[in-house]
């Protein structure tokens, strides 16, 4: 469905010295500075993949995603959709491509919702029998005819994620790009949008490519992730594997009757506070059961719980930090 | 019919049923908010009934200007005031173009099926241009009533063909100064200044400037095909050249004009960075 090809984007930017004398030297003798963006990235999606892309802040997966929907034009690399170049047939392939940007609308601020959908009918050339059961069957997973003639000023934030959805799919796109959706969105608003994604994805086919800062996404919604820092990328694969791999260990924690918590050869105990003992082993050598039954002869317990690594663990790794 | 040519009327079609939907939309717009509806019908056409005056005034102390009489002036000027505010109706987010770059709003335009540009100026549709329209209008009609103009089919025709290619340069002017900002990366509100020359070298006979600013006016910069050299054929003063050649050379002209700032857009657009989060 999508091939990126040794992506790369490269911006240039003028180096600012502090200070009047600062400013006239860049005036006089401007310096620029080449930034790396993204560097060589390469990868395939497949239809009806849910693909996350994580990484910090200017890592360069907005960069990414604007290059894969035809925003930004490739230093080097190119991008294909269903194998065609996007910078190059740009008109024809986005007919294949919906983008909802967490922070822009592409909603008409002063009209109605329903304004704006026929705006996009006409410009996508959607038959009216097809526009209808779109909007019948997005209906069905948002409820979004109960706004769909209020004016796009007066929606909160969640109504209008909710109508920039459905705006993005009403030409039934093979792909959907999502950059940061669910930032700034209540918890009801968060569940809504991720149902979303998977009732399209489940009933559509439809591929969605998301980056997202939000773990509850990843966990919820993506089977793979691609990670990026630097622009480079880090880590790409099946989310399970790579927590198994990044991070193939689990947390036992004891809480015992009194502070004096016993040692276990098979596992290391990294905290001990007051009653509470935490023991960190890998999963593939031993099990919690086993650390129970062997602590439990030395010490009475009181309590346990387990604490997977989880995602976090892994950005925290991925990210060098 | 060929496919090349059948694909072209498709396209055609595509494009004005789009902008149908727009017209509609912008109309509706307006319509949700009334009272700035009554606050640009004030405003506008004062501002040109006002620039006329000074007009009337400076003719009726000096008799003439450049060797055209009132009437002529009053032609003139209707003429400069129509295009510009087609041109406001058209092509006025050209002056913001740079907000646009900073603020990453060509994103939504280079998701959709259809040229950048076209959207850019089309899904912004300047209803309100009309009311710089009217007092246009009526200068024109006032300006062909002195100087006696018998109004022919031919002479509609040539008017129009004018006005399209006046309507064209302006709007290629503003493209190409706009265009600037995805190389600069500021937003520079040209509005200002764009309005102040033309309104200058539109609204009255180019020939009272210095030769080299007619040079310059005519080849480098061609705002004088805007007006001025028309106005000049159709009006008779300069009855070197046809009367017709002179609006078709304006509407080439105008092409010509759009079609560089075009591919000076499309330049910048390759350089477009987009805005971060």
């Amino acid at each position: 469905m999508i091939d990126v090809q040794n992506l790369s984007k490269d911006y240039v930017q003028k180096i600012k010295e502090p200070g009047l004398g600062g400013a006239l030297k860049g005036l006089i003798k401007p310096q620029h500075k080449l930034i790396h963006a993204v560097r060589d990235l390469s990868f395939h999606i497949e239809e009806g993949e849910i693909v996350g892309f994580i990484g910090p802040n200017g890592a360069g997966k907005s960069t990414t995603i604007k290059m894969m929907s035809g925003i930004l034009t490739p230093t080097e690399g190119r991008v294909l959709i269903d194998g065609r170049d996007i910078s190059k047939y740009r008109k024809e392939v986005v007919r294949n491509i919906g983008v909802v940007f967490g922070q822009r609308t592409q909603l008409n601020w002063d009209l109605r919702l329903s304004e704006s959908f026929e705006l996009l009918k006409h410009i996508y050339q959607v038959e009216q029998a097809d526009y209808d059961r779109t909007l019948d069957e997005l209906d069905g997973i948002l409820g979004i005819k109960e706004i769909i003639d209020k004016p796009v000023r007066q929606m909160s934030l969640g109504q209008r994620v909710k109508g920039d959805l459905v705006a993005s799919m009403i030409h039934s796109p093979k792909v959907l790009f999502l950059d940061e959706p669910t930032i700034g969105l209540d918890v009801s608003a968060k569940y809504a949008l991720r149902k979303f994604i998977k009732e399209i994805n489940r009933v559509r086919k439809t591929t969605v490519i998301l980056t997202t800062h939000d773990l509850g996404d990843i966990q919820q919604l993506c089977e793979r992730i691609i990670i990026i820092n630097h622009g480079v990328m880090v880590e790409d694969g099946n989310l399970s594997q790579i927590v198994d791999r990044i991070a193939p260990y689990k947390t036992l924690v004891v809480e015992y009757y009194d502070e004096d918590a016993p040692r276990h050869p098979g596992c290391e105990m990294t905290e001990h506070e007051g009653n509470v003992a935490k023991y960190r082993f890998l999963k593939k050598e031993i099990t919690a059961a086993e650390i129970i039954a062997d602590l439990s002869e030395k010490k009475a317990i009181k309590d346990v719980s387990i604490e997977e690594a989880g995602i976090d663990d892994i950005i925290k790794i991925a990210y060098g930090e | 019919m060929e496919p090349a040519f059948k694909r072209a009327l498709k396209e055609l079609i595509h494009y004005l049923d789009v902008t149908a939907c727009v017209m509609k939309m912008a109309v509706m717009t307006v319509i949700e908010y009334p009272s700035n509806i009554a606050g640009w019908l004030i405003s506008n056409p004062l501002q040109f009934i006002m620039g006329f005056a000074i007009i009337k005034f400076v003719v009726e102390s000096f008799g003439q200007i450049s060797g055209w009489n009132y009437g002529q002036l009053a032609f003139l000027y209707g003429l400069s005031v129509i295009s510009h505010a087609l041109s406001m109706i058209f092509f006025v987010q050209g002056w913001f173009m740079g907000y646009y770059v900073i603020e990453g709003d060509f994103d939504r335009y280079l998701t959709r099926p259809l040229g950048v540009l076209y959207q850019f100026f089309f899904t912004n549709i300047n209803i309100f241009g009309v009311t710089d329209l009217i007092p246009g209008i009526l200068v024109f009609i006032y300006g062909c009533v002195k100087c006696g103009i018998c109004v022919t089919p031919l002479f509609i025709l040539q008017v129009l063909i004018t006005l399209a290619g006046a309507t064209l340069i302006r709007g290629g002017i503003y493209i190409l100064l706009g265009s600037t900002s995805f190389h600069t990366r500021s937003a520079v509100d040209f509005g200002q200044y764009t309005q102040e020359i033309m309104d200058k070298t539109t609204m009255y006979p180019l020939s009272m400037y210095p030769e080299s600013m007619q040079f310059i006016l005519t080849y480098l910069i061609p705002v004088g095909w805007i007006s001025f050299y028309p106005a000049s054929v159709l009006l008779g003063i300069d009855s070197a050249y046809n009367a017709m050649l002179i609006p078709l050379i304006t509407l080439a002209v105008g092409i010509l004009v759009m079609l560089i700032a075009g591919a000076y857009f499309n330049m910048g657009l390759r350089k477009y960075e987009s805005a971060g989060n």
